[in-house]
């Protein structure tokens, strides 16, 4: 493993920036830092399964990870991002206004190669569905922590079937009181109360949709 | 129905005390907003309207045929009449439903978490101490007259002992007079999760040099408005320092030793202390066993192994739960009657040591016939095998 991604994974934050700038200024190839930054969250994620870390070490992990890719990102010429593992539209269901479990989860899943598109918290199912239509993506995440939101993320899977999407985009809701009574209800294809697992069962409906 | 032989009062306290109990008592954990809608009032009038609110959840109460126990008596909050004591309970920036266009008026209020207290602020209230602190940077929270401020606490206590006297009438105990969080939960909130959570990795010492500094004020605030209200307990609102959020050797650090420290001297003050543990807190069980016995209940919200938890903590201390939100407002009256069965026959086995409860408040849009069906399941099922 490289020092790098094992840096990231022992969360050393110090370290993490020196390495990164001083392979940007000896030359490396920006994509192959990104890569050892990814490398060192599947290992933070490997920890996490293994109940080595909790959510403070994905936090840190994450915040680790963003600061890298936003000193690494201004030297990634056009084109040279490398392909996405797959869209993902993700977002808090309507009426519910919390935001820290979809924004960890957007960083992991960002991390993980997905591309986020986040259309923000308290989103009316139009507004998810407006941004699939716009951006064409196959996954929509939907996050809520409070059981109104049961009610909004099923009128979400709704107005996804009445605008025809619904064959072709899948989703996954997530938060804390989510349970697999509540991926009935709403119509869902999958659900997790685990960012780290919510990561996998994305790569998982990436699978299915390519 | 089983046969009572007990008041909900002597019931309620012989569970807690770890003593036979007739039948397991049951105790939901109530505020307006679920009784509001059950009596044809919206969330927002509700909680606009403190007696109306009040008097939804007595009507709830005879509506289903009564339970044994408030775990709080009512919506109000009990704050001592002092400026540091309401800025621990009331820094911070809520959304409620009718304040804001576009917000229903069926809805709960949001806490919106950001960072109201930052880096420099942690240096002042080592320097300060918490009242110290509090005292200086009011205005900063509150562009308010000090006096306003307080005669606003004044009536949350006048109204909180009224309430709980409404339950006394009716021979159901209020278990706790008091509400407060330990000094994590406090400062992740306030600081937010993420900064908290880098402060905690970054600076370990200084957010400890700041739990120091608040511990011995939120101990009195708490033994202050239990006094006040002269119910004996307090609500100690735990979620963040668990195993959800955090390995073992932080909750040690920066939870386990400050909640030790505030119930050991709750319980001097002979209060007993219900811990209110959102998110999984399993893998921290066994220490709760260091705590005073037969002084705590342990109040799981559905998230935390519950089974793991009687396994554990069954000759220690009491257990309260754990319904969970999602089987109250979306489940069948059937699903309901079974996972309270569960429970009683599991959790409440030797008919003793078990308060059935709401996993965290029962949710506004709850359907009243789950919530009869939980009602009813301790007056019709003893705990089996």
């Amino acid at each position: 493993m490289s020092e790098l991604a094992d840096a990231i994974a022992d969360l050393k934050e110090d370290e993490v920036k020196k390495i990164v700038q001083d392979k940007i200024a000896s030359g490396t190839n920006p994509m192959s830092i990104v890569d050892e930054c990814r490398r060192g969250m599947e290992i933070v994620g490997q920890r996490y399964k293994n109940k080595e870390y909790f959510l403070g070490e994905l936090i840190m992990s994450g915040e680790i990870f963003k600061e890298a890719m936003a000193a690494i990102e201004p030297n990634l010429k056009a084109g040279q991002c490398g392909k996405p593992l797959a869209k993902m539209v993700l977002g808090t269901a309507r009426g519910d206004i919390h935001n820290i479990g979809k924004d960890i989860a957007a960083t992991l899943l960002k991390a993980a190669g997905f591309e986020i598109f986040d259309v923000g918290v308290d989103a009316a199912p139009e507004v998810f569905v407006n941004k699939l239509k716009e951006t064409g993506a196959p996954i929509l995440g939907i996050s809520g922590l409070l059981t109104p939101s049961f009610e909004s993320m099923k009128q979400t899977v709704q107005a996804l079937e009445a605008a025809g999407l619904r064959d072709k985009v899948k989703v996954i809701i997530g938060g804390g009181i989510v349970t697999e009574v509540v991926r009935k209800y709403v119509g869902a294809d999958a659900f997790t109360d685990d960012a780290p697992e919510g990561v996998e069962l994305c790569k998982k409906l990436a699978g299915e949709v390519r | 129905m089983i046969k009572e032989t007990m008041t909900p009062t002597r019931r309620t306290w012989a569970a807690i005390k770890l003593e036979p109990c007739d039948r397991i008592p049951v105790a939901p954990l109530m505020d307006v907003m679920f009784p509001s809608r059950h009596r044809g009032m919206t969330v927002a009038e509700g909680i606009s309207h403190p007696r109306r609110g009040f008097q939804a959840i007595v009507d709830t109460f005879n509506d289903v045929g009564g339970w044994d126990a408030m775990i709080l008596p009512g919506y109000s909050l009990p704050i001592p009449p002092s400026i540091a004591a309401v800025m621990q309970v009331v820094i911070g920036d809520t959304r409620y439903p009718g304040k804001e266009p576009g917000f229903s008026l069926d809805s709960s209020p949001q806490f919106i978490e950001k960072e109201l207290l930052t880096i420099e602020d942690y240096d002042e209230i080592i320097k300060l101490g918490w009242t110290g602190f509090a005292e200086k940077h009011l205005g900063r929270f509150f562009p308010l007259d000090p006096e306003i401020l307080l005669a606003w606490t004044k009536r949350q206590m006048d109204r909180y002992r009224t309430e709980g006297e409404v339950w006394k009438a009716r021979n159901i105990p209020s278990l706790c007079g008091s509400i407060v969080m330990s000094p994590l939960m406090f400062l992740s909130t306030r600081r937010s999760l993420v900064s908290f959570t880098q402060d905690l990795y970054r600076f370990p010492d200084k957010v400890q040099a700041v739990m120091d500094a608040m511990i011995d004020d939120l101990i009195v605030f708490a033994i202050e408005a239990a006094r006040t209200t002269g119910i004996p307990g307090v609500e100690l609102i735990l979620e963040r320092g668990g195993c959800f959020y955090y390995p073992l050797r932080i909750f040690e650090r920066f939870e386990f030793r400050y909640m030790k420290k505030m119930i050991d001297a709750f319980a001097g003050e002979g209060l007993i202390t219900v811990m209110h543990f959102d998110q999984d807190w399993t893998l921290n069980l066994p220490y709760l066993l260091d705590l005073p016995k037969k002084m705590c209940v342990c109040e799981l919200d559905s998230t935390t192994d519950i089974f793991k938890a009687k396994e554990i903590l069954k000759n220690h201390m009491c257990i309260m739960g754990d319904v969970p939100a999602s089987l109250s407002s979306i489940g069948t009256p059937q699903e309901m009657q079974a996972y309270c069965e569960k429970l009683i026959d599991h959790i409440g086995k030797g008919k003793t040591g078990f308060i059935l409860s709401t996993g965290c408040t029962i949710p506004f849009d709850a359907k009243f016939e789950n919530f009869q069906v939980m009602i009813n399941s301790v007056k019709n099922h003893l705990p089996q095998g």
